[in-house]
């Protein structure tokens, strides 16, 4: 498939292209540019993630992390490029299956006019449920599983928008856990959490990619942690990727300081 | 289904067919409730009892009946559309965009340039709400506070109300009759023909709206969610702004002016039910306005009888302390 700037994510007929790969790539990135209408925020972006790897966008604010995480999700059209899911480019899936395989956690939380944190976990299941939206046997099990896997299941019956910041943040994760995704997107899903709840939902993530081999694509702020959860991680320095490698080659001091624009002894004051 | 929606669905159930008995045996000429039964049963001894009852009352009833379900259903839509508790067909100017192409509609047929029957009335209706719509959706692109959407709703109304003020001085005091007798909101004088027209849009658009339950859900939670869950978040805009649309010009054509009914209804329903879902909210708010518009009538009809009061001064009485909770509650929250 040529990058011509007709593919826009969703929705827009292109030729036909299908190719699986050998290597359980779930997601190829090629030549992604991303952003707002006319304005690119994000340029030429490409990268792959098998099933049950973590890759993590690193940046400053305004980078282009959450337009990459946006246009990934099918949130805005992509501007070129192209992304393809278990091998098949996302311009040929229909909505409603491209939802069943990617789910994502964003930033802004959902409107939950009385709603319990089981309601919104069950609004997971839509692209599998009929014309009315019940849930089945099965997708009740899912939602069930979710929240267990989650440690949000005592709060099933609580109004989701009575719990605290930490919970809730559990509880979104269940939602997106709920899809059964092969592909899972977060952004930034760690701020606004103390350092416990930073911690144990990660220890989630890593339980969810390994138990259910999902593809986990985020950005976090957290070098530290990125480091530990991540196989690979994706430096993004004013919308154009810096570095694409493990951890341990990019993480290092030296490599931070500059991707942050700190200086060495700033960074050692606070973090060394 | 928990019991509390069961309770709630039967106790509207209950409430619509008691008042739309007590609605049907009110009034001035008596006719006692077992006659009520009996003449709607077929039999009945007196003819001109059985006229009143079937040619007036009972067409008043069902029209105050399917109108108010309208009314709360759009305002149900239109508060879910823009995210917004006190949106509602009358104070977005919906309603009177559709009177104003009406009165043209009304004026036209006077002069002998159309002939206008009750389906083409509806139309026009629908044409005017749709253009007070678009007017609307135009500020809130613009606007992200609810109450100033509201205020340029407000406004827009008046923009509306008055381009209909100056067309009906221009025309002839017979050109307008009909007119005039709706401008303040009635059921009353409700021909079979008319009710059967409302009925197959509004009952239609009830079932349409009913189907959309499953992306409505979506919508509710936000546009990135509603994207999230695959649906095609364009396409189900459009069916809301134009489904919602029929529901209120159709009321608005017919009845006139009725306030408040769509943003009080939905909101007591919410509280009734215990929940805010569509599939349940849906079928709910359109019961709740029956039940709420048949019992305004009977008060607009009764209270200085033989003289009748417009339903909107009922209906401002019974809503507007419910639209001032709201606001308070949200203020409350914020």
């Amino acid at each position: 498939m040529s990058s011509s700037s007709s593919e826009t994510g969703r929705g827009t007929k292109t030729d036909l292209l299908y190719y699986r790969s050998s290597n359980g790539t779930m997601l190829l990135i090629k030549d992604l540019c991303a952003g707002y209408g006319k304005r690119e925020i994000a340029h030429d972006i490409s990268f792959t993630v098998s099933g049950g790897e973590v890759l993590t966008f690193i940046g400053q604010n305004g980078s282009g992390k959450s337009t990459l995480l946006k246009t990934l999700a099918g949130q805005i059209p992509a501007l070129s490029g192209e992304i393809l899911i278990d091998g098949v480019s996302v311009s040929e899936l229909k909505r409603n299956d491209a939802a069943k395989l990617v789910s994502a956690m964003l930033t802004d939380r959902p409107k939950t006019d009385m709603m319990t944190c089981r309601d919104v976990v069950e609004t997971g299941r839509y692209p599998y449920t009929g014309t009315f939206g019940l849930l089945g046997d099965a997708d009740k099990r899912a939602v069930a599983e979710a929240m267990e896997l989650t440690d949000s299941a005592e709060l099933a019956d609580c109004f989701f928008s009575e719990i605290s910041d930490g919970q809730k943040q559990r509880v979104m994760l269940a939602r997106a856990v709920a899809r059964e995704p092969k592909i899972l997107l977060l952004d930034e899903p760690t701020s606004f959490l103390d350092i416990h709840y930073k911690l144990t939902f990660l220890e989630m993530l890593d339980r969810l990619r390994r138990e259910r081999n999902i593809a986990v694509v985020m950005s976090l702020h957290e070098t530290e942690l990125a480091a530990k959860i991540s196989d690979t991680v994706l430096l993004l320095k004013g919308g154009k990727c810096t570095g694409l490698g493990t951890p341990a080659e990019l993480l290092g001091k030296e490599r931070l300081t500059e991707h942050f624009d700190v200086s060495e002894g700033l960074y050692n004051k606070y973090y060394g | 289904m928990n019991k509390r929606i069961i309770f709630s669905f039967a106790l509207l159930g209950v409430l619509t067919i008691v008042f739309i008995v007590i609605s049907i045996s009110a009034g001035s000429a008596e006719i006692s409730p077992a006659e009520v039964v009996k003449i709607l049963l077929g039999g009945g001894s007196d003819d001109t009892a059985a006229m009143i009852l079937l040619k007036i009352r009972l067409p008043r009833t069902l029209a105050a009946a399917v109108l108010g379900g309208a009314l709360a259903l759009s305002g149900y839509m239109l508060q879910t559309y823009f995210h917004n508790p006190i949106a509602g067909p009358f104070v977005l100017g919906i309603s009177s965009g559709a009177r104003l192409t009406v009165a043209i509609a009304l004026i036209l047929a006077a002069r002998g340039a159309i002939v206008l029957n009750s389906a083409l009335m509806a139309a026009a209706a629908f044409v005017g709400a749709l253009i007070a719509m678009s007017a609307v959706l135009l500020m809130s692109s613009r606007i992200r506070s609810m109450s100033l959407l509201v205020v340029c709703g407000v406004m827009i109304g008046y923009i509306c109300t008055a381009i209909t003020d100056i067309i009906v001085n221009f025309a002839d005091d017979s050109d307008i009759v009909n007119l005039r007798g709706w401008s303040v909101g009635t059921f009353s004088g409700f021909k079979t023909e008319s009710l059967v027209v409302c009925a197959v849009i509004v009952f239609a658009a009830l079932t349409a709206v009913f189907f959309l339950s499953k992306p409505i859900s979506a919508y509710q939670l936000g546009e990135s969610y509603a994207v999230d869950m695959g649906v095609n978040i364009k396409a189900v805009r459009i069916a809301m702004i134009l489904l919602s649309s029929l529901l209120s010009g159709c009321v608005a054509a017919f009845a006139g002016p009725v306030t408040f009914v769509g943003i009080a209804v939905p909101f007591l329903v919410k509280m009734l039910f215990g929940t805010a879902k569509p599939i349940v909210m849906i079928p709910a708010c359109f019961l709740g306005g029956a039940v709420f518009c048949i019992i305004s009538d009977i008060i607009a009809r009764t209270v200085i009888s033989p003289s009748e009061l417009g339903i909107s001064t009922v209906t401002s009485v019974l809503g507007a302390p419910v639209v001032l909770m709201i606001m308070l509650r949200k203020n409350k929250e914020a």
